[in-house]
């Protein structure tokens, strides 16, 4: 990761971004993203959170011109979210793995590779290489609807890789999978990155995000309320950790008694998923007061 | 045949599609424009001509593979989805049916048609809805299930998923229809009669053109009307100077048999004022005449057969015995035929007090025939192109509503056809509806329907004006006849887009009734019907595709 001193190159840009959901007949139903600014830089893995419903899939959708926005604008690899050829260097995996249930997973890699127009050689190797990656090579020629949930999710995220992306938006790539498998993926996420690549996550399970993110952005209510590095975000000014394996209590007692003799206040207690209380506290100071920015300052922003 | 087959009109026609694809595309421009500058203000127009620009941009960088991918997963998906399984009741339809259908007291021609038309009926009636339900709900399925948000999040252009589409099911349906055809050709020769299969024929008919001489010997163009609801049929009376003559181009020793028989086949109907001779039907004389060298030639009385119509063998050499008998032998193509190949013959009634009726099509010099399957497969191909035809518009009319709806109103649009489509060519003032319902009904003066549009009928109505009566002269009956004109010129539209299926339907009954399926009159106007569909329903579906959000409501 570069420091944050350089200027760095925006992949995504999103500007004042807002989507009004409407019926069939325009009435507003839902505002599931209001006025959302932010850049994603080349290189980072970025972490977009929210508890449910907070616009997450809907930001991706619109990034990926599955959907209009309602205002504001987007630039996405310098150019606009409803250019298809920005498409050639994307690669997404959909919050659930809607893939051809009648395809075999084979079949379903070759037909992505014939969307990126790929020759018949390439596509063939490819395949051979994303089956071994996502590990459902046993069962490349088995249709997708005989496939459990962690498989399919697993041939999705092939599919997303086929053509060698540049920017990968993932969401929620870890959902469905097992233990073994959300460590695959995290590694996977940042071996892409070792590459160069961006990527832009959804995800509920804080712990993988706190593991792979660089940078995040909490939404809630359609709003933007947390922008920021990870590690910025997560160290606290005025606290000091302290962390040991194997104190024995007598050594406990003896580190509080110095503790005590200069006046500080401490607690003594096992490490937290610090992430986790960032987001319930988030999630909990947006709910008391609504509309406000929690902590605006993005380092990263500053150049 | 109860049609008259003319030749169809490419020029008009392609006119015509112009003119309604260039108001389409106008009226269809004006509202989007309208649309994007309510959405975005000022920068409309410049939105507007950037997304102009794309979509002009994806036409012309369209990628065979990538439209062959999605294809073939449209094939698969047909295919796997088990759309096959419409051989199954096929098959069950053909393995009961001939137990119904041997009637063997018919006339050979009559078996023929009964088992031909219950053939390609049986073909049409089941691969139209099939392709019709596959080609409605496969890009709505596609969207509800979210699938296609892989696949626009690809290169893929939306273009490319729309022609795609079409493609795919077209594939499906052809092999369906190939193997359904073959099927049904192999069972109407093994299950039709023995005594019938002689009249498994594909006849090619030299059609020619018919004028009158009325019963004073005079020129007209029409005989007699009597009262026949089926006024396509003119009739002239027997023992008068009433004559029906009909020339033939293009006659020559090609057109002869192999002996060297001229065959002339007839379906002249009768229409008697008194009882006759019961022992016979109604005699009517063949006169061959040369206008070239005025040598008139008769040929000896012939009974007409009712119904099912009868062929005579010339012999080329005939001999003089008539009315103004010189004795002399007459070669038919030598000496009958003039020089740029046109047979005149006149046809007259014997009888007195009887009449003959026929129309154009009722008399043809009847050349070699061909075997059964080539007309047979013509029809077959007819069939194939309204199945394309119907795709078409299944996958255009099926991105911008859902399944259900789709096919609704692709089945809407193509009963329409069948049925109020002369209704409202009528009301426009379509000539080709006007001249039909001329030759029908018999009325001459044919016109646009009296009483005015929608607002002055309503109008007249209301203050109880007969049709004659002059409106009063005003601003207000001035805007209302305004309106009244833009609501048929908006008919005028709807008319011209729904398109017309008759020349579908019509292949079929070439091949029932035995004739080889016309290419001028039927095989082309299905061909060029269903390309002119292809373009402006690839277009709209891209359209409706771009401008929609892909997310199911
Ligand atoms: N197609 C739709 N029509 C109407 N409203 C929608 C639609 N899709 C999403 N919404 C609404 O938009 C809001 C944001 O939804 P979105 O799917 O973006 O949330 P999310 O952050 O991805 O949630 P999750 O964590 O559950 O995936 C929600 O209130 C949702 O009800
Ligand atoms: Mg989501």
């Amino acid at each position: 990761m570069s420091t944050t001193g350089q200027p760095r190159e925006a992949v995504i840009e999103i500007r004042n971004l807002t989507k009004i959901y409407r019926d069939f007949w325009g009435r507003k139903k839902v505002r599931a993203v209001n006025a959302l600014s932010l850049d994603v830089y080349k290189g980072e893995v970025f972490g977009l959170l929210g508890p449910n419903g907070s616009g997450k899939t809907t930001t991706l959708k619109m990034l990926l011109g599955l959907l209009f926005p309602t205002e504001g604008e987007i630039k996405i690899l310098g150019q606009s979210a409803s250019d298809v050829r920005k498409n050639e260097r994307i690669g997404y995996l959909p919050e659930e793995s809607y893939l051809y249930r009648f395809l075999t997973g084979e079949e379903t890699l070759d037909f992505y590779g014939r969307l990126f127009n790929m020759s018949g050689a390439d596509r063939k190797q490819r395949t051979d290489e994303l089956l071994k990656l996502v590990k459902v090579e046993h069962a490349r020629k088995r249709q997708l609807k005989e496939y459990s949930k962690g498989m399919t999710r697993r041939i999705g995220l092939a599919q997303a890789l086929i053509n060698h992306p540049d920017l990968i938006l993932l969401d929620e790539p870890t959902s469905g999978l097992d233990p073994l498998g959300s460590r695959d993926m995290k590694d996977l996420i940042l071996d892409l990155k070792a590459q160069g690549k961006t990527i832009v996550m959804c995800s509920h399970l804080l712990a993988d995000v706190q593991d792979v993110c660089d940078r995040i952005a909490i939404l809630y209510g359609g709003e933007l309320k947390v922008l920021g590095r990870v590690d910025e975000l997560l160290k606290t000014q005025n606290q000091t950790q302290v962390l040991s394996s194997q104190l024995t209590p007598a050594a406990q007692a003896e580190v509080e008694a110095v503790l005590k003799k200069h006046g500080a206040q401490y607690q003594v207690d096992h490490p937290t998923a610090n992430l986790e209380e960032l987001f319930l506290r988030t999630v909990q100071e947006s709910k008391d007061r609504p509309g406000r920015r929690l902590i605006a300052d993005d380092p990263a922003n500053k150049v | 045949m109860n049609f008259d087959a003319v030749p169809f009109p490419v020029l008009y026609s392609f006119i015509l599609w112009a003119i309604v694809i260039g108001s389409a595309t106008s009226i269809v421009l004006v509202i989007s424009l309208m649309a994007t500058i309510v959405s975005v203000g000022v920068r409309g127009p410049l939105v507007f001509a950037n997304e102009l620009g794309a979509m002009v941009g994806d036409l012309i960088s369209l990628s065979p593979r990538r439209i062959f991918a999605l294809a073939q997963l449209t094939f698969r998906e047909a295919i796997r989805r088990k759309a096959l399984m419409v051989f199954v009741v096929f098959a069950i339809l053909f393995m009961f049916a001939g137990w119904f259908m041997s009637s063997s007291n018919l006339a050979p021609e009559f078996q023929v048609k009964i088992y031909v038309s219950f053939v390609l009926r049986a073909i049409s009636w089941l691969i139209l809805p099939v392709v019709l339900l596959l080609a409605c709900w496969g890009i709505p399925e596609d969207i509800r299930l979210r699938s296609m948000h892989t696949v626009v999040t690809k290169p893929a252009r939306r273009l490319e998923l729309v022609i795609g589409r079409m493609v795919g099911y077209s594939f499906v349906g052809l092999i369906v229809l190939a193997v359904m055809s073959v099927v049904g050709w192999g069972w109407i020769n093994r299950q039709l009669p023995v005594a019938a299969q002689s009249q498994l024929v594909c006849r090619q008919p030299i059609e020619g053109g018919l004028t009158f001489l009325d019963r004073e010997g005079n020129p007209s163009e029409k005989g007699i009307n009597v009262g026949d609801i089926r006024m396509f049929h003119s009739f002239i009376e027997g023992a008068t100077k009433a004559r029906a003559i009909w020339t033939f181009n293009g006659v020559g020793d090609q057109s002869l048999d192999r002996e060297g028989n001229l065959l002339l086949e007839n379906r002249f109907q009768a229409f008697r004022s008194h009882k006759g001779d019961m022992r016979r039907s109604i005699y009517f004389q063949y006169t061959f005449v040369n206008p070239e060298t005025n040598v008139r030639v008769p040929y000896p009385l012939k009974t007409i057969d009712e119904g099912r119509g009868r062929t005579d063998r010339i012999n080329r050499t005939l001999v003089n015995v008539g009315e103004s008998a010189d004795g002399k032998k007459y070669d038919i193509v030598n000496d009958l035929v003039t020089k740029s190949g046109q047979l005149t013959v006149e046809v007259a009634c014997v009888d007195p007090g009887q009449y003959l009726g026929m129309a154009r099509p009722d008399l043809f010099v009847r050349t070699a025939d061909l075997p059964f399957a080539y007309g047979y497969f013509k029809a077959v191909a007819c069939i194939g192109m309204m199945m394309l035809l119907v795709i078409f518009m299944g996958v255009s009319v099926s991105t911008f509503v859902k399944g259900p709806v789709a096919t609704f109103l692709v089945f809407s649009v193509v009963m329409v056809s069948y049925t109020a489509r002369d209704f409202m060519g009528k009301i426009v003032g379509d000539p080709f509806v006007l001249a039909k319902a001329r030759e029908w009904s018999g009325q001459l003066d044919m016109q646009k329907l009296e009483g005015g549009g929608v607002l002055e009928s309503i109008y007249r109505i209301l203050w109880h004006m007969n049709p004659t009566t002059d409106l009063p002269v005003g601003a207000s009956t001035t805007i209302m006849k305004w309106i009244d004109a833009g609501l048929v010129n908006f008919l005028w539209l709807v008319y011209r887009v729904i398109p017309n299926l008759d020349y579908f339907g019509q292949s079929m009954q070439y091949v029932a009734n035995g004739f080889d399926v016309r290419f001028d009159a039927c095989v082309l106007p299905c061909i060029l019907t269903t390309l002119a569909y292809f373009g402006p329903c690839v277009l709209l579906g891209y359209f409706a595709l771009r401008v929609r959000e892909l997310e199911a409501k």
